[in-house]
């Protein structure tokens, strides 16, 4: 192997393989089935690294490859399944569990008692165009602006799914809680 | 009505921090995201939730939903799939 191939190497493993976890989390997400999120990353991951060379050094290097994996999957997965349905963005109300539970469990104690299965459940069940910016902030941890590169979104618009999807997950969750007897 | 709209101040009186409950409810994502850009309306909702008992219990449960939702809705790569993601790559590399 040549000198500049094993930088290269070197330099893609500590860049872009450090966010691998990410990428399996959010390619989970979208795909919704453990063998194609695992396809869709190693063909990522591969594409990646063949546009190495046209990563610009000193951006956001997960945000770059967020960007990959949607496009990726846009092209090549999703034609394999059902697209979709479009979310009604007008029709569903997105009320705050808050204020329906405030006299009984102000503090979210019924939360703990919710299992991984359970909240990775109805993650899924969001709408995509909420799912993706709730699993990336929330689970992943990155900034309203990252979130933005990596879906070409402006960032208005990232703040306002953020927020109803965070509600509507809230809702699903509280009614899975109510149902289970968890909340009094 | 539940007591806590009927104790909902808007406009008169003084506003603790000079803001109102829908201002904050409005904005309670991006000040615990820490996306807030305006150092005033930071310190104006800081202010806020010291004071209101309406709006400090709403904060404390959306911080403990943010929590739950990092610690547990995360799954982790197969160790079989950065193993063979790894060797991908490798022969890639051998084969220049």
């Amino acid at each position: 192997m040549g000198e500049d191939s094993a930088r290269k190497q070197r330099e893609f493993e500590r860049e872009a393989l450090a966010h691998l976890d990410t990428l399996y989390n959010v390619a989970l997400r979208l795909t919704g089935s453990a063998p194609d999120a695992e396809d869709l990353v190693q063909d990522t991951v591969t594409k990646a690294y063949g546009a190495w060379d046209k990563y610009e050094r000193g951006t956001n290097c997960r945000a770059w490859l967020v960007t990959i994996l949607r496009n990726t999957f846009i092209n090549q997965y999703r034609r394999k399944s059902k697209r979709p349905t479009p979310v009604e963005f007008e029709t569903v109300q997105d009320v705050s569990v808050f204020e329906a539970l405030q006299d009984r469990d102000p503090s979210g104690t019924f939360f703990r008692f919710i299992v991984d299965d359970e909240v990775k459940r109805a993650i899924q069940e969001l709408p995509e165009e909420f799912r993706i910016p709730v699993v990336l902030s929330d689970v992943e941890g990155l900034s309203y602006a990252e979130i933005a590169e990596a879906l070409e979104l402006p960032v208005g618009t990232v703040k306002s799914r953020l927020f109803r999807g965070r509600r509507r997950l809230q809702q699903r969750l509280y009614e899975y809680a109510l149902e289970m007897g968890y909340i009094g | 009505m539940a007591f806590w709209k009927t104790l909902r101040r808007k406009g008169g009186g003084a506003l603790p921090g000079d803001i109102d409950c829908e201002a904050v409810t409005a904005r309670l994502y991006e000040y615990i995201d820490g996306e807030l850009d305006d150092p005033q309306t930071v310190e104006k909702i800081r202010r806020h939730l010291d004071l209101c008992k309406l709006c400090f219990p709403h904060y404390d449960f959306e911080k403990a939903f943010l929590r739950y939702i990092s610690e547990h809705g995360r799954t982790s790569a197969p160790p079989e799939l950065k193993r063979r993601i790894f060797k991908a790559i490798l022969e890639e590399e051998s084969r220049d």
